[in-house]
């Protein structure tokens, strides 16, 4: 048995043309994230301008409410004071009969030497 | 090859294409030069220019401060009111405007046709009127006619605390009472907006926005008790009807604390109309006549007659000089300090000095003397005094100078001592040629019943801000007379209303003091008149007192012209409200 060297290949055995598509790690180019940065920042500078507006519209209503109940708070308080005041209501008074007692007894109780009064109510006993 | 040797042949249509490429591209790089220059180079300029179009500068006009009385209950508040106004060539109808406006205002439609056929941009129908009205004006439909708010002054007490209060003018600025005292903190401070509005002028809200908000003027928190004040100035209207009198002041004072409980007369005026609500106002021609707005309990001087001999006899005991029991021998009705003085009854001059009931001439006692408010042995306790010591002893007591209270265009009433006058002294003892105000009265009774501490009589306890209450600084307390003489003088007081000529003030339930005054008032010729000054100034309760009731009633009719029987009852009337409305534990015995 003899031993050859082996031979060189042929250039047609070199070069080969696989057959289907050689597989490639999926790539982004730099535009387009830049382009979807721009989307998103627009869109979110959209959004927060609109939540800021929002947060303005119920701000400014709520300073008008509040203006207004104060408001409403001062007629009332105006109101009450009208209708506290003696100059109404003495002539009322008197149309109802109402009189200034003529004679007001105070009751002086010293206290030191007075015994201490024990008031029940009437639901107190029952219970016990 | 054909492309390299191929001749070159005109073609219209890439041409035409060249030059309107070219015309594009000139247009844009115009377009950008442009833009370049409006936002770059002319950028700041344009922006500061479109921000002074947008940006809009407002006052912030302060709330103004309200009043309070001691119970916390509105004397003044500032409410929002609506004010009509009319653009005059927007009407069509003038004539039809007025008489439909007119009645609704209950204004003269005469004067309103002739300020809305005027030739003004801008005419005000109404200032401050109520919402509601403004409203069914509006509703109308009127075109010309529109309203902008506007605030407005509320007294809801009306007329009963006028003289505390006082009034602002249309404009909200204070012209009386409180409301001019401490107008200035009353008032507050204006703040300032910056904003940017868009083109219907509301602002825009994520637009530059400077504000310096206002700050609200403080609040005053008065000591005036208003269902107090009212049976004051019920009682005192009541004077000025039953005796006639043309009218009756009446303060009344807190002796330990120097506070103003009431402070008021009849008659009074509507803080809102600012006229004077009196009957005969309404038969005047001139209603400028009825314009009396001065608190006479502050800035009014009369001369006190008889309750000054309080400061004389108390200066004597004082100064050592008397003791109440210490007897004055040949005490007359009459007493004549210069020769011929007493030429006839009816024709006194000065130095001639009566009592106001004859009797025969006899020793009395210091006690008695001021139990009878005998002028002739008032004099002669003054004698012992001295001028020297009694002028002192006057102004210590507070006449003569303001008291300081807290109330404009205070009086400091007038000490009449000029050089040479050989009898103010003894007059001055009996409470002629003295000039003090009501108060300034209260404020020397009060010192008596204060254990001889004179304090500053006020009217604001304290205020608030935005920071919180603060109390009022400038209280001033003096001894004097010591604390004994305060007592003997309390004593003494109380002896004339037990048995002496201030009967008519004794309250239920309590040992009340006081001192009846009658003054003869001044002529046009200088010379005194049978018209009098009744007063009378009093506290209760004698074994500790806590009020001095001071009354002012002025021209009472002839029945009328004593303390005793003018002054004495309104005094007993707002001293028994007074007692019971703080409450003071009764002293006396019940009649």
């Amino acid at each position: 048995m003899t031993v050859r060297p082996a031979g060189q290949p042929a250039e047609g055995d070199r070069l080969r043309v696989l057959s289907g598509r050689r597989l490639r790690r999926p790539t982004v180019a730099p535009w387009m994230i830049m382009a979807i940065i721009a989307v998103v920042a627009f869109l979110g500078l959209g959004f927060a301008r609109t939540s800021l507006d929002s947060s303005a519209f119920e701000l400014a209503e709520l300073n008008k409410s509040i203006a207004e109940q104060t408001a409403l708070n001062r007629q009332l308080n105006l109101e009450i004071a009208r209708l506290e005041n003696p100059a109404r209501i003495s002539p009322l008074a008197e149309e109802l009969g109402l009189v200034i007692p003529a004679n007001i007894h105070q009751i002086l109780v010293d206290l030191e030497t007075a015994p201490p009064v024990v008031v029940e109510r009437a639901g107190d006993g029952a219970n016990q | 090859m054909t492309t390299t040797n191929a001749r070159i042949r005109f073609q219209p249509a890439k041409v035409r294409i060249a030059i309107i490429g070219l015309l594009v591209v000139l247009a844009w790089v115009a377009m950008g030069y442009r833009l370049v220059q409006i936002q770059v180079f002319d950028a700041p300029v344009l922006a500061e220019e479109g921000l002074s179009q947008r940006l809009v500068s407002r006052d912030l006009a302060p709330q103004r401060g309200k009043i309070f009385d001691r119970n916390g209950d509105l004397l003044a508040m500032t409410v929002e009111a609506q004010s009509l106004f009319a653009v005059p060539n927007q009407i069509e109808e003038p004539l039809w405007v007025a008489q439909q406006i007119g009645g609704l205002l209950e204004a003269d439609s005469e004067r309103l046709f002739e300020r809305l056929s005027s030739t003004r941009d801008f005419v005000y129908l109404k200032r401050q009127v109520d919402g509601v009205l403004a409203e069914d004006i509006l509703g109308l439909g009127i075109r010309g006619v529109y309203a902008h708010p506007e605030p407005t002054r509320i007294y809801p007490a009306g007329e009963v605390a006028s003289h505390v209060a006082g009034f602002v003018n249309i404009d909200g600025v204070g012209q009386e009472g409180l409301e001019l005292v401490y107008d200035e903190e009353l008032t507050g401070v204006p703040g300032r907006a910056e904003f940017e509005r868009g083109l219907d002028g509301t602002p825009i809200l994520q637009g530059i926005s400077d504000i310096v908000p206002a700050v609200p003027g403080v609040d005053l928190n008065t000591t005036i008790d208003i269902p107090l004040q009212y049976q004051a100035q019920q009682a005192c209207m009541e004077a000025v009807q039953r005796t006639r009198a043309d009218n009756c002041w009446v303060v009344v004072l807190g002796v330990e604390t120097g506070e103003i409980l009431a402070m008021t007369g009849a008659p009074v005026f509507d803080p809102v109309s600012r006229q004077t609500l009196d009957p005969k106002c309404d038969r005047l021609e001139d209603p400028t006549e009825c314009k009396m707005f001065s608190n006479f309990i502050v800035r009014g001087m009369y001369e006190p007659g008889s309750t000054q001999k309080l400061i004389t006899v108390a200066a004597a005991i004082e100064e050592a000089e008397v003791a109440i029991g210490t007897t004055i021998a040949q005490v007359g009705d009459v007493l004549e300090l210069r020769d011929d003085a007493c030429r006839s009854a009816e024709d006194d001059l000065y130095g001639c000095y009566r009592d106001f009931k004859e009797h025969e001439t006899r020793d009395m006692t210091v006690a008695e003397i001021f139990t009878r408010s005998s002028n002739v042995g008032t004099i002669m306790i003054a004698d012992r005094l001295g001028q020297k010591r009694l002028v002192e002893y006057i102004e210590k007591f507070g006449l003569g100078r303001k008291t300081g209270v807290d109330y404009t265009v205070e009086s400091p009433g007038v000490l009449n001592f000029a050089a040479g006058c050989e009898t103010c002294w003894a007059s001055a003892a009996i409470g002629y040629s003295v000039a003090a105000s009501p108060l300034q009265m209260a404020a020397a009774y009060a010192a008596i019943g204060n254990d001889g501490n004179w304090i500053t009589p006020h009217i604001v306890s304290s205020k608030t801000d935005v920071d919180g209450d603060t109390e009022v600084a400038g209280i001033e307390t003096r001894q004097v007379v010591s604390s004994g003489t305060a007592l003997l003088m309390r004593e003494l007081l109380a002896s004339v209303v037990e048995r002496g000529t201030g009967v008519n003030a004794a309250v239920d339930g309590y040992r009340v003091g006081g001192k009846t005054g009658t003054a003869n008032k001044l002529g046009s010729d200088g010379r005194y008149t049978d018209d009098t000054r009744a007063s009378f100034v009093g506290m209760a309760p004698i074994s500790d007192p806590k009020i001095v009731v001071a009354v002012v009633v002025d021209s009472p009719h002839f029945d009328y012209r004593t303390g005793g029987a003018a002054a004495a009852p309104v005094f007993a009337d707002v001293m028994e409200q007074a007692l019971h409305r703080l409450g003071v534990t009764p002293d006396g015995e019940e009649r």
